[in-house]
């Protein structure tokens, strides 16, 4: 197993240049779409198959009436804790020597399970090739010592790449520098690796609540519930069995 | 609000996982009954298992149309990967892998062991009929209970499956294996009873029997609805008001409540309860097929939307 690797994302640096989504589209050779109208600069509504990174623009009434802008690149968060990986029956989707999640398009079976077992609405469906895809960490680039291409065309730096530990050092002193600066809410998503998910891989800085930018407050591992909702699987059917034994039960040939 | 992503399972999934619950159920009813005497309950074996048997055949069929190409089925079984570390407590046996975590590998091997085991009980009960003398009985046995427990898998786990997804309204209800299981019940129970009576073979009090199983299962199904709505309203989870919203007030209520709950649940168990006519009785039973279907559907259709 390789040194843990992960992706920074701090979205106080952000300026919504998109550089990352078209470095990103480049590199990984995705197609072009039609552009959807979402009422902001925003584009596409959701991940698609074939946009891997995606900047969102969350516009906020400011306590002064004013427009606040919220920007945020967003990208598979290569979760500790994958639910996409979890679900995946063909055992296309595995977790790299690198701590990366990644789908293994010729065992992919198109089943989409894992497009609704990601709590980040991050895996797509491509219906051309009839299979699953999303952000592969640049796998190919990383097994030749480089970083995402989204993290080199970055021009502010709001997306970095490098090592795990050393990464989330910087990140939690970043976020310390912005609360000093007066931005209270600031705080990093997916960092911790005790919290949700056992973290995320690719974390970020926000300026403010999870929900602000469309990610759930507290992500679970969607596969935590198998446990419970099997065992009262259970329990129905053992309901089931004493009900048909007492139809069945022999009456002494009464009826 | 949690962004999430349309997974956009077509009706053929819903039909699969009705298919297969029917199946599941009618199989451990004819096991039940055959255990029980099977010679009183001759009829329900021999339909039970038939019906399991045809019920189950066009299942990997609509999954295989899904999926597009053929041979991608048997990755849920089998691959050759590169890489192991595909999901917690995994078992790699070779080129095969059971992930104990990912209910859509169990259920395909659930659906693969059943199949074989349905197709065998349902030869115990043509050979039988084909010469009379040879009793099977023993092997039936075997097969049955085998079967039994692959079948209350086969009905239960699509439920178990969807409430490993991070959809609200799948991901906080605890209960749909649960449900899944006790509809795959009523309406395995009243397939066998339907067929019974249009065959007319309901003699013996064979239906008088399938009555006293279909009473409680269905009230077994009301229950675990119930629990299941309510605990999605009490977990406080991320975008289940709206979600829960959308199936009882909005834009799928009305197949919820007049199709689910009143049509498809309430009169057919108001007739088993005070009739025991045979024309309306076979009506219930339409009903409980009809209703079993819907109750999957609406909740399937409704927890798939994507809010925003
Ligand atoms: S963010 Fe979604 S797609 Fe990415 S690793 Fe986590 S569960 Fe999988
Ligand atoms: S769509 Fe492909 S990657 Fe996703 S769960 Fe199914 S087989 Fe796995």
């Amino acid at each position: 197993m390789a040194r843990t690797v992960a992706m920074f994302t701090d979205v106080s640096l952000c300026i919504g240049c998109r550089a990352c989504q078209v470095a990103c589209k480049q590199w990984n050779q995705l197609e072009a779409e039609e552009p959807e109208w979402t009422g902001t600069y925003q584009n596409h509504a959701h991940f698609t198959d074939k946009s891997y990174r995606l900047v969102r623009f969350f516009e906020e009434k400011d306590d002064k009436g004013g427009l606040q802008w919220n920007l945020m690149s967003d990208v598979c968060k290569h979760c500790a804790q994958a639910g996409c990986l979890e679900a995946c029956p063909t055992g296309a989707i595995y977790r790299t020597q690198y701590g990366t999640v990644n789908i293994n398009q010729d065992i992919c079976n198109g089943c989409r399970y894992c497009v609704s077992a990601c709590p980040f609405g991050v895996v797509a469906f491509n219906h051309d090739t009839g299979r699953a895809s999303k952000c592969t960490f640049c796998n190919d680039r990383l097994h030749n010592g480089l970083g995402p291409a989204c993290a080199k065309a970055c021009p502010t730096e709001s997306i970095q790449f490098g090592f795990r530990d050393e990464l989330a050092a910087k990140a939690r002193k970043r976020a310390e520098e912005l609360k000093k600066m007066g931005y209270k809410n600031a705080q990093l998503y997916g960092e911790d690796q005790n919290g949700p998910l056992g973290g995320l891989n690719a974390f970020f800085l926000l300026l403010d609540k999870p929900s602000v930018y469309g990610l759930p407050e507290k992500p679970r591992l969607p596969q935590n519930n198998v446990l419970v909702d099997s065992l009262l699987s259970i329990g129905s059917a053992l309901l089931v069995g004493i009900g048909a034994m007492v139809a069945f039960r022999e009456r002494g040939g009464k009826e | 609000m949690p962004l999430l992503q349309r997974a956009d399972w077509p009706l053929l999934i819903d039909l699969y996982f009705f298919l297969a619950g029917l199946a599941g159920g009618a199989f451990v009813i004819a096991t039940i009954a055959h255990l029980l005497g099977g010679e009183r309950n001759r009829s329900v074996v021999r339909v039970g298992y038939y019906l399991a048997l045809l019920a189950v055949i066009p299942c990997p069929i609509l999954l295989i149309v899904d999926l597009g190409v053929p041979s991608r089925f048997l990755h849920m079984l089998v691959s050759f990967k590169p890489d192991p570390a595909i999901g917690a407590a995994t078992i790699n046996i070779g080129p095969f892998h059971i992930k104990p975590f990912s209910p859509m590998n169990m259920g395909a091997w659930a659906l693969l062991g059943f199949s074989a085991l349905a197709f065998l009980a349902a030869l115990s009960v043509f050979l039988e009929d084909a010469k009379r003398g040879r009793n099977l009985s023993a092997l039936r046995t075997t097969v049955g209970v085998i079967g039994g427990f692959f079948g209350f898998f086969l009905a239960a786990y699509p439920g178990v499956l969807l409430g490993a997804t991070a959809r609200p309204l799948f991901q906080n209800g605890s209960f749909l294996g649960a449900l899944f299981l006790a509809v795959g019940a009523s309406t395995g129970a009243a397939a066998i009873a339907l067929i019974l009576s249009l065959l007319g073979q309901e003699a013996g009090g064979t239906v008088g029997r399938l009555r006293q199983i279909i009473i409680p299962v269905l009230l077994l199904q009301a229950a675990t609805l119930a629990l299941f709505l309510l605990r999605v309203g009490m977990s406080g989870g991320e975008g289940t008001p709206q979600s829960l919203a959308l199936l009882l007030s909005g834009p799928y209520s009305l197949i919820f409540w007049v199709g689910a709950v009143a049509v498809g649940l309430i009169v057919p168990f108001v007739l088993q309860i005070v009739t025991r006519q045979p024309g309306l009785l076979a009506i219930s039973a339409v009903l409980i097929l009809v209703g079993g279907f819907l109750v999957k559907y609406v909740i399937i259709a409704a927890g798939q939307v994507v809010l925003s």
